[in-house]
């Protein structure tokens, strides 16, 4: 009853044909664009890889047994547990909050020097050339720390002639390519976060403080990051879950020898043709990034509508 | 205040290491487009040369994937956009107890991995076409119409975004007064919000635009046997690299740059006219000067003039004298290389002048050994005691060695050294 004046009172409000407009979008959005595909993604993860004559069959049923596989691997090796997919995506956590940390620590200055310090035309054209990089491509981005860091790459040709190091280091097979290149992609969802929150501090409360004899590095810890803590945890939250679903710099970017969480999924669905199997690993890096991220908006005592607000 | 100038030092430095580490790795991709060299690098540098942007240009895979992300891009803007402001109008009018919840389930995309989106994208218009036992080539299965479908997720997610910031600005009583002076709820809609809306529209279609074409990780999921601009970079980029990409970056950031540009001429020229208007409104000048089309604007006339002549004088200088650069670059380094050669054939001579010694050294712990080895020379058994000598040896050596022969097992073959030396220059990675 309640539902159908509600209804009534919002076609009054918006006319019938907006009206009809405004819930056929957002219904389709909402439901064929979101949260259907995400039921039907946890729906084929829970069901055994079957050829295509056999789905529907009896043998298609729910099972875990995608999920058990990424714990104890195979049927045949049950008992000790898959160290090869589970240290993949221990690591990819690891290193992504690795990249969210160095994000954070290269970031923070750069915003607060943008909005308290620097003054006039030239904050407006840093502000806009920080936005340069992030016209060009992704992918080509990789490609520029993969020539950055090469063997016969900028830096090492410099280390070299400044007689540092007399052989190349190979950057890609350390990962250090690819731990800069990530950090490199989400600079920009590090900083404008932090500059909007920074830039609405009153910069009387940080006169005050100085008058008073706080040191700079109190000033900062007292006054400008609790006040700009949703910023920061907007900023932090984003390059996390982007990092830890990156897929295109660690394909370019990472080495040989080491894989990224995302690159195991994409294997399951290009060459190991199981579906399913991928389904669940999806899962399994959705569920717990956003697990990891709200304990650490609890650990840090965030709450969600700060951010969205 | 001593401490305080020093402060400041540090933090200009680190602003300067700051915008290095932004602008280094794409200068120096930038300049890799204009090396004649095979492989993207700047050292050494051999010829300046615009060769790879004509490979690009004749690329056929690349740009079938350009067309298709272009089919797509469009696709997402006819979708998010609407999507997009349906949304936001949405939430000004939902009560305060399920906003949150709404504002969860349609903020949440920007924030889910893309993999896990194409992923589910996939799963489910694949579900749905068994569902309708739909065939091979019906839309479930169309890569285009799936990675619009995909894409269009998160995007209408920014173009809301783009609308709420807009709206928060907008009077509703303006809306009101439509109404009330007799106007129909479409006519209000079309005659009163959607110009007021007009700029984030604008801003809303970019962005996707933007979103859409660069996009990698939903895309390469729901993309299935078609490629865009983004899949075809990635198995290039994975499988052997040339200038060729550079030369496609270069040109992707000079249209951006360029539009960016445009943009901002056009900007202004629109401030301009709307405070002149409101200087007629006020009666402070009796009359608009005329202007001509935005065309013929001579700050944008100037800026194209500049930007052909500097595309011109790049074309000229990267394609007079190439060859000729080319081929002496090549005589520099085959003259190289004959001396590395004759270097290592010289340290080789040294080396077979004095074997006895090293191996002596080598293995002295196991004088019984190395008498028997003298005389099993030739032998390739794993049980043949001189392979021990030769693993000791052999370490030995290598400290001896040149640089330039690191992690070569077989000195002694000077066919083999030459191979290397060359190959090495032809191939370095």
């Amino acid at each position: 009853m309640k539902l159908t004046a509600y209804f009534r009172e919002f076609f009054l409000r918006n006319g019938l044909t907006l009206g009809v407009f405004l819930l056929t979008a957002v219904a389709f959005w909402m439901l064929v664009l979101i949260l259907l595909p995400q039921v039907f993604m946890v729906d084929f993860s829970l069901r055994h890889n079957l050829p295509p004559a056999a789905v529907g069959g009896p043998q298609d049923v729910y099972t875990l047994e995608h999920f058990k596989f990424m714990l104890y691997g195979s049927e045949q090796a049950r008992g000790s547990y898959n160290t090869v997919d589970l240290s993949v995506f221990f690591r990819t956590l690891l290193a992504a909050v690795f990249v969210t940390i160095f994000d954070f620590a290269l970031c923070y200055p750069i915003a607060f020097f943008l909005a308290k310090v620097a003054k006039g035309g030239w904050a407006r054209l840093m502000v806009l050339s920080l936005l340069v990089p992030f016209w060009v491509n992704e992918l080509l981005r990789a490609f520029a720390f993969r020539i950055v860091f090469g063997n016969t790459g900028v830096i090492n040709a410099v280390l070299i002639w400044a007689g540092i190091i007399d052989q190349p280091i190979d950057f890609i097979r350390e990962n250090i390519a690819l731990y800069a290149g990530l950090s490199y992609a989400f600079i920009l969802l590090m900083i404008f976060p932090i500059f909007n929150a920074v830039e609405s501090l009153d910069s009387n409360q940080i006169e005050a403080a100085r008058d008073l004899g706080s040191p700079w590095w109190r000033i900062h810890w007292r006054v400008v990051m609790p006040f700009a803590k949703p910023g920061i945890t907007s900023g932090c939250t984003m390059v996390f879950m982007l990092s830890a679903g990156a897929l295109a710099s660690p394909q370019i970017l990472g080495g040989p020898s080491s894989l990224w969480f995302t690159q195991i999924i994409y294997q399951w669905f290009q060459t190991g043709n199981n579906w399913h199997r991928g389904s669940a690993y999806a899962i399994v890096l959705l569920a717990s990034t956003i697990i990891f991220v709200l304990i650490m908006m609890k650990v840090f005592k965030v709450k969600l509508g700060e951010i969205a607000g | 205040m001593k401490s305080d100038y020093l402060m400041r030092i540090a933090v200009l430095l680190f602003v300067a290491a700051f915008f290095t580490y932004l602008f280094g790795p794409l200068v120096t991709m930038g300049l890799t487009a204009f090396n004649s060299s095979e492989f993207p690098r700047v050292t050494p540098w051999d010829c300046f040369s615009v060769e790879w942007f004509n490979v690009l240009a004749h690329d056929n895979e690349l740009m079938h994937g350009v067309r298709n992300s272009l089919i797509i891009g469009i696709g997402v803007i006819a979708l998010s956009v609407p999507t997009g402001l349906a949304g936001a109008l949405m939430l000004t009018q939902i009560g305060p107890r399920i906003r949150p919840w709404y504002y969860t389930i349609v903020i949440a995309p920007i924030l889910i991995p893309g993999v896990v989106l194409g992923i589910s994208t996939l799963v489910f218009w694949d579900s749905l076409g068994r569902l309708f036992q739909a065939g091979e080539n019906s839309i479930f299965y169309n890569g285009l119409f799936l990675t619009i479908v995909g894409q269009s997720a998160f995007i209408s997610s920014y173009s809301m975004l783009v609308f709420i910031s807009r709206l928060q600005r907008f009077d509703p009583a303006l809306e009101e007064a439509a109404l009330d002076l007799g106007a129909t709820h479409v006519q209000a809609f079309r005659k009163v919000l959607l110009p007021f809306l007009k700029p984030a529209i604008g801003s809303a279609a970019v962005l996707g635009f933007l979103a859409s074409f660069e996009n990698y990780n939903t895309t390469v999921f729901t993309v299935l046997t078609e490629s865009t601009l983004t899949t075809v970079l990635a198995s290039k980029v994975r499988y052997g690299i040339n200038p060729s990409i550079s030369a496609l970056a270069v040109a992707i950031v000079a249209l951006t740059l360029i539009g960016a540009v445009v943009f901002e001429i056009a900007k202004r020229r629109e401030q301009a006219e709307s405070i002149e208007a409101s200087r007629v409104a006020r009666g402070e000048i009796a009359q608009r000067a005329k202007r001509r089309g935005i065309w013929a604007d001579p700050v944008l006339l100037m800026f194209i003039a500049i930007c052909v002549a500097a595309a011109g004088g790049i074309y000229l200088r990267g394609t007079t004298g190439v060859t000729e650069c080319k081929a002496n670059v090549l005589k520099a380094r085959r003259a190289a290389t004959q001396r590395k050669i004759k270097e290592l054939r010289a340290r080789r001579m040294f080396q077979q002048a004095a074997p006895s010694e090293q191996t002596g050294t080598a293995a002295g712990s196991k004088p019984q050994q190395k008498i028997e080895a003298e005389g099993t020379k030739g032998y390739r058994n794993v049980f043949a005691p001189q392979n021990l000598e030769e693993q000791a040896s052999g370490k030995k050596k290598k400290k001896i060695e040149a640089p330039g022969t690191k992690g070569y097992s077989n000195v002694f073959a000077p066919r083999n050294l030459e191979k290397q030396a060359i190959g090495k220059d032809k191939a370095k990675e």
